[in-house]
């Protein structure tokens, strides 16, 4: 018996944050970057910037309802990874202020989630 | 260097001298009997944005809206005709909320009470046991509300006879909106919060830059502020009847971080592959009375509207209207990060509308005050204010009839 992969294989260093952040919706995703430290979202980062352009590409090759579990989880970490970028790029220290205000901002419909 | 980005010229204050310079009085921001002319002079006469066509794309696709500012629940329906009709959400039986979903697919609409059934004209077809009543079923359709469509924008009028047709309304803004994604567009991002705070307090906020670099300072900072326009000043006002414009400036020696500027390009590649090149070179904001308003930014734009729920309590609502579904891995990550990027920056100004409010509603001040830059603020509330009076004196002349 195989275990399938739980991302595809040129991305292995990104499989610590799977449980983390590979989640469904745009909504969740928001959540956990208001629920995380600035610390662990740095390290998400820093680890996950530099594979960005690769992992887009790669999953740019396939169109996007052909995704197996493994290419969903991969644009899952890209997508939380999107809102993870306005923590580490833009927000900074004032992350942990200013993550407070957005609680009140409900995502409801983003084309992301539309598709899952 | 950019020669752009050597001198700015702000709009003087001469230009908007027009629209006066006293104090604003506070009571048209907390004041419950203000609020409740607005309602009718406002809420119930003008052409309000309510939803998109892309949210009925078919025959048979159905949405229910609630105005809690006219305390109306609207039915929107795209009858087998193609065509689309709004109707209050109500049974003309004993005036039932008629729909309880928020959309789906349906031709005919019964009323769970005693099953009146309603066509996707608004006829009563069926009601059980009819003839025990005393009425013709011809009598008995669906109050109709007028609804148009501008850009792809949906619109409702509550006035039993709309004074304007949503063109007139509109004017020569419709033209410009139709050039916009919003005209073309089949999908949609959104976001919705709710906030204690009048409708105008809310909405004024984001017609003014002046707050841009002390509640924004890293959500919007260098982008659109920098050494010759500290402020974020826009480039252009516009004054459109009770509408209005401005062009708002970009910095562009702004330097964004380095994955945030893969998406920003993502974005404006995308936008100029959706024939928008024109509309690239500055962000554009179309403000349409009463309560919406439509950023153009090159990168980010969004519509936003303002619902009042009432006179310290409202609802916001911003899209992102895209002009498809993703198409790529790539285009997902670029359209997740708008939308959450502009979160960030409501967010924030989320925080201080609230704030104000509460200063406000505790009596310490009688009157606001409105600079030059900040003259969309003024303008919004002569056109509000100038409805609510004409109101006044309507109910003043009746009153003398009577």
């Amino acid at each position: 018996m195989t275990l399938r992969s739980v991302l595809p294989a040129k991305f292995a260093t990104l499989e610590p944050f799977v449980e983390k952040w590979a989640l469904t919706t745009s909504r969740e995703r928001s959540h956990e970057r208001e629920n995380s430290s600035l610390a662990e979202m740095r390290h998400f980062y820093d680890v996950a910037a530099p594979c960005l352009k690769d992992a887009l590409a790669y999953l740019d090759a396939k169109s996007l309802d052909s995704f197996q579990p493994e290419d969903e989880r991969l644009m899952a970490l890209c997508l939380s990874l999107a809102h993870v970028t306005l923590a580490v790029e833009v927000q900074g220290e004032a992350e942990p202020q200013n993550a407070q205000y957005r609680h009140e901002m409900r995502i409801t419909r983003t084309t992301a989630e539309r598709a899952n | 260097m950019n020669v752009e980005s050597a001198t700015f010229h702000p709009v003087s204050n001469d230009e908007v001298a027009m629209f006066g310079t006293a104090p604003i009085p506070v009571g048209p921001y907390h004041d419950p009997a203000y609020y409740a002319l607005e309602r009718e002079a406002v809420f119930k006469r003008a052409w309000l944005h309510i939803g998109h066509v892309s949210e009925l794309p078919q025959p048979g696709s159905f949405i229910v809206r609630n105005i809690e500012a006219a305390r109306a629940s609207i039915l929107i329906v795209r009858g087998k005709d193609g065509a689309l009709r709004a109707f209050y959400n109500v049974c003309t039986h004993r005036g039932t909320e008629l729909v309880a979903q928020s959309s789906g697919m349906a031709t005919t609409f019964s009323c769970r009470y005693h099953m009146w059934t309603f066509n996707d004209r608004g006829d009563l077809r069926g009601a059980p046991d009819f003839e025990r009543f005393f009425l013709d079923k011809a009598d008995c359709g669906l109050t109709k509300v007028a609804v148009g469509v501008a850009a792809g924008l949906l619109f409702v009028n509550l006035a039993p006879e709309p004074e304007q047709s949503l063109a007139e309304f509109l004017g020569p803004l419709q033209a410009e909106l139709e050039q916009l994604p919003c005209a073309k567009a089949t999908a949609f991002a959104e976001y919705v919060y709710e906030i204690d705070a009048n409708w105008k307090l809310v909405y004024d906020n984001f017609q003014e830059n002046y707050h841009l670099r002390f509640i924004h300072p890293r959500s919007v900072g260098e982008s659109a502020t920098s050494p010759v326009n500290p402020f974020g000043y826009p480039r252009r006002f516009e004054f459109v009847g009770v509408h209005r414009k401005q062009a708002l400036w970009i910095n562009p020696e702004h330097v964004p971080g380095q994955l945030q500027g893969d998406a920003l390009t993502r974005l404006a590649d995308d936008a100029l592959t959706g024939g928008f090149e024109e509309l690239m070179a500055e962000s554009e904001y179309f403000a349409v009375f009463p309560n919406f308003f439509m950023l153009n930014s090159p990168v980010l734009p969004f519509s936003h509207t303002v619902f009042p729920i009432g006179p310290e309590k409202s609802r916001g609502v911003i899209r992102f209207y895209w002009s498809g579904e993703d198409q790529c891995a790539t285009q997902r990550f670029a359209r997740e990060f708008a939308v959450a990027a502009t979160r960030d920056i409501h967010a924030e100004d989320r925080s201080v509308i609230e704030a104000g409010q509460r200063g406000i509603s505790s009596g310490a001040i009688k009157h606001i005050h409105f600079q030059a830059q900040e003259a969309l603020c003024r303008h919004f509330f002569n056109s509000v204010d100038a409805a609510v009076k004409a109101y006044e004196a309507e109910l003043a002349l009746k009153g003398v009839a009577a």
